[in-house]
């Protein structure tokens, strides 16, 4: 009796049930939005095409699943898993709650990268965009970083900072644009944030890059909560504060930064995603990394289900989607978070 | 077992620390004492293993700068307490250096509702950390640097946020730790407090360790007024036991001619 008691006051820091259940979602999102669009298809004829069997899908339909949906999901389940990772990694590192890629100025920074590609390549979709859009990311976080200054951990100013720079990339952005107006339409409708273009080609580089950072990132999940201390607690308890820091920053841009160059610029999934996850499951462990990566990939899935139905047969910007839902949200976490912007 | 030679801090251009010399013996409690920006912070970080240095900082024959192996409790004077974070999950965080990230051993478990009991935390463990009192959240840091089961604990100011009835609580329970072996190093700003707990006091000015030795020493010491621009006097109380105050004489300066 002492014994179940005792058991009882121990709540796990983490549930692997909890990651479980979000597999699950993934899995049932991921069926809809493979059978739901202008052609349906029925859930049996998918799994018979995909693994084979007699009785699956042939010819236009067949290419369809193959050659577009599937790849459009997939890639809509990579972004989503990117940003909603990097956010919640971006919120622990910088120690605040209303860290985001994009509104550190990360995402337009890597949009800065990814033009520069676009423009010097007159190519919109290339294997370099992502080292581009690294690049302006890393050199947007940076910049966040030193304009706030010792003050980083201020969600005010740590915010303002993040649109002073995005703002700043955005400009030199809209300027090359402008110069380079043979490229201004592909370059404007990727801004939008679209998951259009997804091909199986663009779908693997970005796998790569994307589960590379993922791995780093939950690789040093445990670590990451040491971060939540002072740096002198953290270093007290056997963790070295800056790098870890210095990890969890480059991993975090690299996926932000692959994300923006295959996707555009999608906003909010960073805050909404990782908030949801702490809330539902009232915890604040970094361990829950994995879980907000896969619940990331759902709610994207489904935001692009969203963006391709909905005003069907026209398409909405995804970003359209995110920023409906995001913006309340955000709204909602800066009056509920303790500190807000004191 | 903690041995200070010419240590000097710079942070900049700013000299922080210059020239300190401290030997810390094992299972013993040192405080270290001065006014604010005298350097005791540094020193306490400088220990920690944090902060570069020139000179020779070693724990029991090894330099300390960036040994992440050592067992070393630390209990910061502004704890950063993260949003959302149950006393539960707060102590187990201080249990990761003894178990490894990430796991939540049996032994540590057990380890953790002892000390619970032992700090009267029973039914605080779910709440929101940020959601206590000064005085609980002092015991929560405390628990925290006890379940790492640690040789040393550097307190930064542990009393600086507390009425005196927890101050007495918080340093009867860091005596205990000491009893059990833990050897103890605090800042503190009243060096009467630290008189009555302590074993050795240092006092420190301008970065400099002005005076240290046995804590009855160093308060009987003439130079111990001047360390704190006579601004203090000594009073001897019946059972022998001495006190400081500030003190200033009739005419409201500063008393330079203390009353003994």
């Amino acid at each position: 009796m002492i014994l179940k008691s005792q058991k009882q006051e121990f709540k796990p820091i983490w549930n692997v049930r909890i990651t479980l259940v979000s597999v699950l979602v993934l899995v049932l999102v991921v069926i809809l939005a493979i059978s739901t669009g202008p052609v349906a298809l029925s859930t049996q004829e998918i799994f018979r095409t995909l693994f084979g069997l007699e009785g699956g899908l042939e010819g236009r339909e067949k290419t369809l699943l193959l050659e577009i949906r599937l790849p459009r999901v997939a890639l809509g389940a990579l972004v989503g898993a990117a940003l909603a990772t990097s956010g919640a990694v971006y919120q622990t590192v910088f120690r605040n709650p209303l860290a985001d890629p994009y509104l550190l100025g990360t995402a337009a920074g890597a949009g800065l990268g990814a033009t520069i590609a676009i423009t010097t390549t007159n190519n919109s979709f290339n294997p370099a965009l992502p080292i581009f859009a690294f690049i302006g990311g890393a050199s947007a976080v940076a910049a966040t970083f030193l304009v706030s200054g010792r003050y980083f951990s201020n969600p005010g100013v740590l915010l303002l900072s993040g649109i002073a720079v995005g703002a700043f990339a955005s400009a030199i952005q809209i300027y090359l644009q402008q110069r380079n107006t043979e490229v201004l339409r592909p370059v404007y409708s990727w801004i939008l944030g679209q998951l259009t273009v997804s091909d199986w080609n663009n779908v693997m580089w970005a796998a790569l890059y994307i589960f590379l950072s993922l791995i780093i990132l939950f690789r040093i999940s445990k670590l990451l909560d040491g971060l939540m201390l002072s740096d002198e607690e953290a270093f007290s308890l056997g963790v070295s504060p800056n790098k870890i820091r210095i990890i969890a920053v480059i991993a975090a841009t690299l996926a932000t930064a692959t994300a923006v160059s295959v996707s555009g610029l999608i906003g909010f999934v960073g805050i909404i995603v990782p908030h949801i996850i702490k809330g539902i499951t009232r915890r604040v462990t970094n361990r829950a990394l994995p879980t907000i990566a896969i619940t990331g990939a759902a709610f994207l899935v489904l935001a692009d289900l969203g963006a391709r139905t909905l005003i069907a047969p026209a398409e909405l910007p995804i970003g359209v989607i995110t920023a409906f839902i995001g913006a309340p949200f955000f709204l909602f976490v800066l009056r509920t978070t303790k500190g807000g912007l004191k | 077992m903690i041995k200070i030679e010419n240590l000097s801090v710079k942070y900049q251009d700013v000299t922080v620390l210059n020239n300190v010399n401290l030997e810390i013996e094992k299972n013993s409690w040192t405080s270290i004492v001065g006014p604010n920006g005298a350097g005791k912070t540094t020193l306490l970080k400088t220990m920690l293993g944090m902060t570069s240095y020139s000179g020779s900082v070693t724990f029991e024959g090894k330099e300390v700068y960036k040994d992440l192996t050592r067992n070393v409790a630390f209990v910061p004077q502004r704890p950063l307490i993260p949003i959302g974070m149950t006393v539960i999950e707060y102590l187990t965080l201080g249990r990761a250096k003894v178990d490894g990230w990430g796991k939540e051993l049996k032994r540590g478990r057990i380890y953790i509702q002892e000390t619970l009991e032992n700090m009267q935390l029973v039914g605080l463990q779910d709440r929101f950390a940020t959601q206590l009192s000064g005085g609980e959240i002092q015991r929560v840091l405390l628990a925290r640097a006890i379940v790492q089961e640690p040789k040393v604990i550097l307190l930064d100011e542990p009393t600086s946020a507390l009425d005196l009835h927890y101050q007495i609580r918080t340093l009867d329970q860091i005596e205990h730790l000491r009893n059990q072996g833990v050897t103890v190093i605090s800042t503190m700003h009243d060096i009467t407090l630290s008189n009555m707990y302590s074993e050795k006091i240092a006092i420190m000015k301008q970065g400099r360790v002005l005076l240290d030795g046995s804590s009855d020493e160093v308060v009987s010491s003439p130079q111990l007024r001047e360390a704190f621009d006579n601004s203090i006097s000594v009073h001897t109380l019946e059972s022998g036991k001495k006190v400081i105050v500030a003190s200033r004489d009739e005419s409201g300066r500063r008393d330079s001619n203390p009353r003994p």
